[in-house]
């Protein structure tokens, strides 16, 4: 397949969302910059402008008209996806790591991270009360103080939030109380990535233990585990095929150890039932950071630690691939 | 300090002195023993003149005319193992009785005496025994009841050899890993290893095989462990603190341990020898540093074991432990000597003396009996390479030839098997990076030159005096070579710095089967057998992507199996073989009969696994798709909740809510052309 590549970035990708019709494609960047792209061709949209920092995340609601990005500017921000219009400025204590919308587009929810004397929380805004957004006072904050969130992603109805932690924990925050309401340890290091499958029935996690494990979303019952060699930093679940892929990278300080051959960074495909690898796809320059489906299984995009996000559209053999059994 | 001087002199310091005596009643309670330990233990005891007295039988008897001159001669010959403080010809009718008492200055010298001395030739009719005083007390005093020793109960440890019984003729190999916090044996399978036995800290930290494979050694704090049979018990232990290094007899009757930490004068206990079977300590020497170890080398039949020190070449011989002939050779400037895999010989070589030649000599043991000396001329170091089977030698000599800055290099050949040993020799242009000899063949292969150009010779030993050159490949990267060791096919390996190059040669026709990469291999193993090859990183020499790789013997790869901080593999030895050669020809002459056979199984095993793997697969996708099932019930349960989430409009499918896409044209650039429209 040949890709179609995004260079609209100078730094480094750390996420990439498609909204929920899968036209669209978000970037976003270590050089403050988000991002909106075509996936059908690549031509760029426009750009989301006022981060100061780095962008972490990035999420769009579900009839694409808003955006949230939360950057390391200690500032969550929402733009009107259209136009580029900045409508609200949330600031923090923190660096914004993780942020999104649940089912309704109502609510949002981000989390701040473990820094300078600030605690790590797990903030609340529901966005049809604009006073909430005005005094920057969320309707509940959740405090993590043992271990920091590094990814989370909403439940299927809106009732909880799954938050992976440094330490590979995942919790279920109830966003009405902020209890945990329920628990999973079955990572040994810490999770850089949760994605959930398109019907937000599983959720898929990747973790620097160089698995990534498939969940329940509403038991967080643990289905699968898919081992590499490597840290995964992304993992994501075919919306069509039982597949899912993951990408990952070697430890920043161990690239210049390896051959520049090995190093040269894929994105793997398991299948889910088997938690069998068939098949890598090379490209990038540097480890994947971000990892993404089309919303109907027929392509996928990948950002990576160079800067440039690659649309592939899969070729016919790929549907029709099947491990013997 | 100037205070207190200055408080002395001062008239005005008159604070009496405290006063250090001990008060009136006070009685210490210090033993001597504690306090003058060291005084006393020179204290002279009763008992030791006793111990330093030696008896000596068959002197000749004399009378007092001759009695000067067998003192002397006497003196002569004992004074040699210490000082004599005192001697008693006891006489009897005017005569010597014929035996004599000698008393030494220390009981060692007496038991020196007893050891050198006994069985001295004077002369036909006068051999001397001698005897410790001491010892002929010990005699008279053994009881006349004889209690029969305790039987030993009998340790079964099983089927020694039971892993050469393997049906599919598996070998098996040790693997360390998780740095050394884990070791396992596997049984070796062309599809994936079989774990055979796995422990948690089974060696502290490295393991070793027994030459014919019998025994696992492990190594602890305090000593060494061997392992074996079917299940891995323990055999035997060996107590040496701080053990470090060890050394297996090639019969395995023996194993040579050696501390860095344990020695003292009296007692040497750097190195020690054991016997195997009854975990006896049979021998301690001393040991200044283990560089060059084996310090011990053995014979291959081990029947004689020897070490090199300065000038001189000390041979030993099982069981006794004792010295050959009771005396070491002094050989002058000795550099370097190796036993010859096949037969008692020892070749080795010193270095030019003023104007004598250096020279490489070949010595027969027992005789001592110097079967061949080539005399070298300038030379500056030689290193001595055995064929495995003893049929030929190969001193590798360094050389500055007269009137040159340069070093040379020059292979001399011995070829053992011809009658007085010719020596052929061949001259190398490059620098030698290695060198290596078939295992059972008559060819060597070396690699010479400078990085990054780098060539592999193969060379044959003809039976008509030649050595000829095979081919030379050029522009290699390797800077290892490993034979199989059934002879022909041969792995060049550039290990470490560069980079796990690999080619497989096949020297039969001196082709390259294939050429491969391990990337940042550290080692080679070949197994016994001489099938498969294992190339492997090792986390002692790498951290990351630590591995070892299964390849064929022809260089196809066949498994990749990653252990988390896998340190070291090691094949399993296989004893020699117990065929007769006349029965390895037949077996050679129906090979087809028998490769048929094995074929059959393997097509059976292959569809075996194919199956097993297919089983497997349908029971997950089952369990899977159990799971989805449920999932799916719950979703469409919740559907009612999704719609009134998103006010009615229904987003289950991408294609439910076809009234609200919108038509959008978007372009897709698919060429440039550039038109030249000439002059307008």
């Amino acid at each position: 397949m040949k890709p179609i590549l995004l260079q609209g970035h100078e730094r480094s990708i750390t996420q990439i969302k498609y909204n929920r019709e899968g036209d669209l494609l978000f970037s976003v960047a270590k050089d403050t910059v988000a991002n909106v792209w075509y996936s059908v061709n690549g031509e760029r949209l426009g750009t989301y402008n006022g981060h100061t920092g780095a962008v972490w995340c990035v999420d769009c609601d579900w009839d694409t008209k808003n955006v949230l990005t939360g950057s390391a500017d200690n500032s969550c921000r929402l733009w009107d996806c259209e136009t580029g219009k900045q409508l609200a400025l949330l600031n923090t204590n923190s660096a914004v790591r993780t942020c999104g919308f649940d089912f309704s587009g109502n609510i949002i929810m981000f989390s701040t991270d473990k820094q300078m004397g600030y605690q790590c929380f797990l903030n609340f805004f529901d966005l049809r009360d604009p006073q909430q957004m005005e005094d920057n006072n969320p309707y509940l904050s959740v405090p993590c103080s043992e271990c920091k969130i590094t990814s989370a992603v909403w439940g299927p109805l809106g009732e909880f939030v799954i938050a992976g932690h440094e330490n590979g924990e995942i919790n279920q925050f109830s966003a009405k109380s902020g209890e945990i309401l329920k628990k999973a340890k079955e990572h040994t290091r810490q999770i850089n990535d949760i994605q959930s499958s398109v019907d937000l029935t599983m959720v898929i996690t990747a973790s620097k233990d160089n698995t990534s494990k498939l969940f329940d979303s509403n038991s967080l019952d643990h289905i699968k585990t898919f081992r590499t060699d490597r840290p995964v930093n992304s993992a994501a679940i075919s919306p069509i095929m039982d597949h899912v892929v993951m990408g990952g990278g070697q430890e920043a300080m161990d690239v210049t150890t390896t051959s520049t051959r090995i190093g040269k960074f894929e994105a793997r495909f398991f299948h889910a039932a088997y938690e069998e690898e068939f098949g890598r796809v090379k490209g990038h320059f540097g480890p994947i950071n971000c990892v993404a489906f089309h919303p109907d299984g027929k392509s996928y995009s990948s950002g990576g630690e160079d800067g440039y996000v690659r649309i592939h559209y899969f070729d016919p053999q790929y549907f029709d691939f099947e491990l013997e059994a | 300090m100037q205070d207190t001087l200055a408080m002395v002199d001062d008239p005005e310091y008159e604070e009496e002195e405290p006063s250090f005596s001990d008060p009136e009643d006070f009685e210490d309670d210090i033993e001597d023993e504690e306090l003058l330990e060291d005084i006393l233990r020179e204290k002279p005891q009763e008992a030791d003149g006793i111990d330093s007295v030696v008896v000596v039988d068959n002197v000749p008897q004399v009378g007092p005319e001759r009695l000067e001159k067998l003192k002397n001669v006497i003196h002569k010959i004992f004074s040699k193992f210490g000082k004599i403080t005192t001697e008693f010809y006891p006489e009897a009718d005017g005569m010597t009785k014929g035996y004599i008492f000698l008393e030494y200055a220390a009981p060692t010298q007496a038991v020196e005496a007893v050891k050198n001395a006994d069985g001295y030739k004077l002369d036909k009719q006068h051999t001397f025994r001698v005897n410790l005083f001491t010892d002929f007390d010990k005699y008279m005093n053994i009881s006349d009841e004889w209690e029969a020793p305790e039987k030993q109960p009998f340790k079964d440890f099983g089927n020694m050899r039971h892993w050469i019984e393997d049906s599919d003729c598996r070998d098996q190999y040790s693997v360390i890993y998780e740095a050394g916090e884990r070791t396992a044996i596997f049984s070796n399978d062309a599809k994936d290893p079989i774990l055979a036995e796995e422990r948690a800290r089974w060696t502290e930290t490295y393991v070793r095989w027994s030459p014919k494979g019998t025994y696992l050694a492990t190594f602890h704090q305090r000593g060494i462990a061997l392992w074996g049979g079917e299940k891995f018990k323990q055999i035997q232990r060996f107590s040496h603190q701080g053990v470090s290094l060890i050394d297996f007899s090639p019969c395995e009757r023996y194993v040579v341990t050696f501390s860095p930490l344990m020695d003292t004068k009296e007692d040497p206990q750097a190195i020690i020898i054991w016997d195997i079977l009854t975990g006896q300590k049979k021998r301690g020497f001393h040991c200044e540093s283990s560089a060059h170890w084996p310090i011990f080398k053995w014979s291959h039949d081990g029947k004689f074991f020897a070490r090199m020190t300065t000038d001189t070449l000390s041979i030993y011989e099982t069981p006794s432990m004792g010295l050959l002939d009771k005396k070491s050779l002094k050989i002058n400037g000795i550099k370097d000597f190796s036993w010859s895999p096949g037969d008692n010989i020892i070749a080795f070589w010193v270095p030019e003396d003023k104007d004598i030649p250096a020279r490489v000599t070949l010595m027969q043991l027992p005789s001592r009996q110097e079967i061949r000396v080539r005399n070298l001329f300038n030379v500056v170091d030689c290193k001595l390479h055995w064929q495995r089977n003893g049929d030929y030698l190969c001193v590798k000599v360094d050389r500055t030839p007269k009137g040159t800055q340069g070093v040379v290099t020059n292979f001399e050949i011995f070829r053992m098997r011809e009658k007085q040993v010719p020596v052929d020799v061949v001259e190398m242009k490059e620098s030698i990076i290695a060198f290596a000899w078939e295992p059972n063949g008559s060819k060597f292969a070396v690699l010479h030159g400078e990085s990054p150009r780098i060539n592999a010779s193969f060379y044959h030993v003809k039976n008509n005096g030649k050595i000829e050159l095979i081919k030379m490949f050029d522009k290699q990267q390797a800077n290892s070579i490993f034979w199989s060791p059934q002879g022909q096919f041969m792995v060049l390996a550039g290990l470490r710095s560069m980079n796990g190059a690999l080619a497989f040669v096949d020297t039969s026709d001196c082709t390259m089967m294939n050429i491969a990469e391990h990337y940042m291999a550290s080692d080679v193993e070949w197994d016994p057998t001489g099938r498969y090859v294992v190339t492997s990183v090792s986390w002692w020499s790498h951290k990351v992507d630590n591995a070892y790789w299964l390849w064929t013997f022809q260089g196809r790869l066949l498994q990749k199996n990653n252990k988390d901080r896998f340190c070291q593999l090691l094949w399993r030895p296989r004893p020699p073989t117990l065929l007769s050669s006349d029965q390895i020809k037949m077996i050679k002459k129906d090979l087809k009969k028998y490769s048929k056979i094995f074929e059959q199984k393997d097509r059976l095993s292959q569809s075996k696994a194919s199956k097993e793997l297919v089983d497997k697969r349908r029971a997950m996708m089952e369990e899977y798709r159990q799971y989805r099932e449920a999932a799916q019930q719950l979703y469409h349960e919740q559907k009612s909740l999704r719609l009134e989430l998103r006010g009615g409009v229904d987003t289950d499918e991408l294609d439910s809510n076809v009234d609200d896409w919108e038509e959008e044209t978007i372009e897709f650039f698919i060429n440039e052309e550039i038109i030249p429209l000439g002059d307008l």
